[in-house]
């Protein structure tokens, strides 16, 4: 079973990966259970009709209430899932980067023969895995409620773009923290990085909408390359995924070269 | 006869953490089959050798070279196969059993050293089962010592490697210890506790903010310290002698005790004794490493 960093750090977090996942279903089983009220309900249509335009960016376009796959794209992709998992990879980065240093478990690690970077990869593979287990508990919350709510359904192939999709924008928010943990071994930098980033990122797309300066800067949060609602209706952009790995793998590269130099506490 | 072959190296060895210097100038060759204690008060600065010499952190100027190679933290690991290391303060994997642990560096291992294992569980007897976040100080202490020669590494570095541990499983150390010396494997190892250092190092570095003040045999260290003198009378006003450091005279029920440390020869001495009043008894022994490495220790302070 211990054969590996990899799998030691998959033990280490298993109540994690329980705890998140479970949580990850129960807020897809809730949302999911809200979707009657919202496509039959008329009233609902003319309340969004009369909300200004920054509050239509909270709560999405009226249409895309209407239609399963985009009443979760939008109720359930586009603002819940994101800023839940942001948390998320912030908590579970610091957990995997500076929490062991800080014990003085990494030096101990270090005094094996395991290389640096295989060390760091092999732990971002983890923090990759343990995302993919708790993204699963979407899937499994959504297909648990499906067939008990009327009108609820959508093709496995939508919610997968869906999911991982929200995988990718989780192993971007996360790998950003885990990449300022590894290269500075501080907790602050990493911490202030991760939240900076995700709350940034949650700032410009909500806001970005409906106030005119904060728009030309939507392109700088990570959500803007998460059209959750745009997946939902069957397209996926390319230069999402593109910039969503690419943030990935230059954060990597970045903590790499660092983590290989540095001194360790 | 040939040379022994150089395992540990450091050449001017400077380490500064911002403005404070943890390391200055600091150079010593350790040969295979030493047994080499490291000794210094907190602060002095034997962690941070021990953590350049395993690639831990960078020296600021000066090379660390083990085993021939050149020690940078992004190559160290490559050595690390031949090392076994231990420490005092080590944080083991806190949610795993002791025996998940010791699967994981057979894992990490280049080798079979199911044999060794067993050994050394047999030898400090740990607790096996039980989560090692839950263990006392010194259990923990021998799974750490377990870690570190079960691989059967050619050389072991070990930081204060008995602390938390009960008399009987140091006595089980310094055993171990013992054999592998007869084995030919270098130990660099540093110790607050002088009395084992003088039990089973051949040689001594002694340091003092972040410096080497002393790099001597053990047998050495102590002939340079003197004896410890301890006299006995029934006259009130007796002194110690010229030349006595770490005096003490105490007075009860009519008996004077005079206690010192004499670094001259018995003749010099002889004078004194013979000038002593109603002399009663007389004790000269050998000062023990612990007192030498006082001794010095303070007046290295004094002179710098």
């Amino acid at each position: 079973m211990m054969r590996s960093v990899y799998l030691k750090t998959l033990y280490d977090k298993r109540w994690f990966i329980f705890g998140w996942t479970l949580g990850f279903a129960a807020l897809s089983v809730l949302m999911a259970t809200f979707y009657p009220a919202m496509h039959q309900d008329g009233t609902l249509d003319a309340l969004v009709a009369s909300m200004p335009p920054a509050l239509k960016g909270l709560v999405g376009s009226l249409a895309d209430l209407k239609a399963f796959p985009t009443y979760l794209g939008s109720q359930l992709f586009d603002i819940r899932i994101p800023i839940i998992a942001g948390v998320m990879a912030i908590i579970l980065a610091l957990g995997l980067s500076t929490a062991e240093e800080e014990r003085g478990e990494l030096r101990t690690f270090l005094s094996l023969p395991i290389s640096r970077t295989k060390l760091l990869l092999q732990k971002w593979l983890a923090l990759c895995t343990i995302m993919a287990m708790t993204v699963l508990g979407i899937v499994a919350g959504l297909y648990a409620s499906m067939p008990f709510i009327d009108g609820a359904s959508i093709e496995f192939e939508t919610l997968a773009r869906l999911v991982a999709m929200t995988w990718l924008v989780m192993i971007a928010f996360g790998t950003v923290t885990f990449a300022a943990g590894f290269a500075s071994g501080s907790r602050a930098t990493a911490n202030t990085l991760g939240i900076l980033v995700i709350v940034g990122s949650f700032i410009l797309s909500t806001f970005g909408q409906a106030v005119d300066w904060l728009g030309d800067f939507e392109k700088f949060s990570l959500l803007h390359y998460f059209p959750a609602v745009e997946i939902a209706k069957g397209t996926i952009e390319l230069r999402d995924i593109a910039v969503l790995s690419g943030v990935t793998v230059v954060s990597l590269l970045v903590a790499i070269i660092l983590f290989r130099r540095r001194d360790i506490a | 006869m040939s040379t022994p072959k150089t395992v540990i190296q450091l050449k001017h060895v400077t380490k500064q953490f911002g403005k404070l210097t943890a390391l200055s100038n600091v150079s010593f060759k350790i040969h295979q089959g030493e047994i080499v204690g490291f000794v210094g008060a907190n602060g002095a600065g034997k962690t941070t050798t021990i953590s350049t010499i395993l690639g831990f952190i960078n020296a600021t100027t000066g090379t660390v070279e083990l085993l021939g190679e050149k020690v940078e933290p992004q190559s160290a690991f490559g050595l690390h196969h031949r090392i076994g290391y231990a420490a005092g303060d080590m944080e083991l994997p806190a949610k795993l059993t002791a025996k998940q642990y010791f699967s994981f560096l057979l894992h990490q291992s280049d080798g079979d050293y199911t044999k060794q294992y067993k050994e050394l569980v047999q030898r400090f007897k740990p607790q096996l089962d039980k989560k090692i976040g839950t263990l006392s100080r010194g259990n923990k202490q021998k799974i750490a010592l377990i870690a570190a020669f079960m691989t059967d590494p050619d050389v072991v570095i070990l930081d204060e490697p008995t602390s938390g541990l009960d008399p009987v499983m140091q006595e089980a150390f310094l055993d171990l210890v013992r054999e592998l010396r007869t084995q030919g494997k270098t130990i660099f190892m540093s110790s607050h506790y002088l009395t084992e250092v003088a039990d089973v190092c051949s040689r001594v570095i002694l340091m003092r903010d972040g410096l080497i003040i002393e790099d001597v045999s053990a047998q050495a260290l102590l002939e340079k310290s003197g004896k410890l003198v301890r006299i006995v009378t029934g006259y009130k006003a007796t002194r110690a002698p010229k030349g006595a450091s770490d005096v003490e005279i105490e007075t009860k029920r009519g008996k004077t005790t005079v206690s010192f440390v004499f670094k001259g020869t018995a003749e010099e001495l002889q004078p004194w004794i013979a000038s002593v009043k109603q002399l009663q008894d007389i004790e000269v022994s050998e000062y023990n490493l612990e007192g030498a490495f006082k001794s010095l220790y303070e007046s290295e302070e004094k002179s710098s």
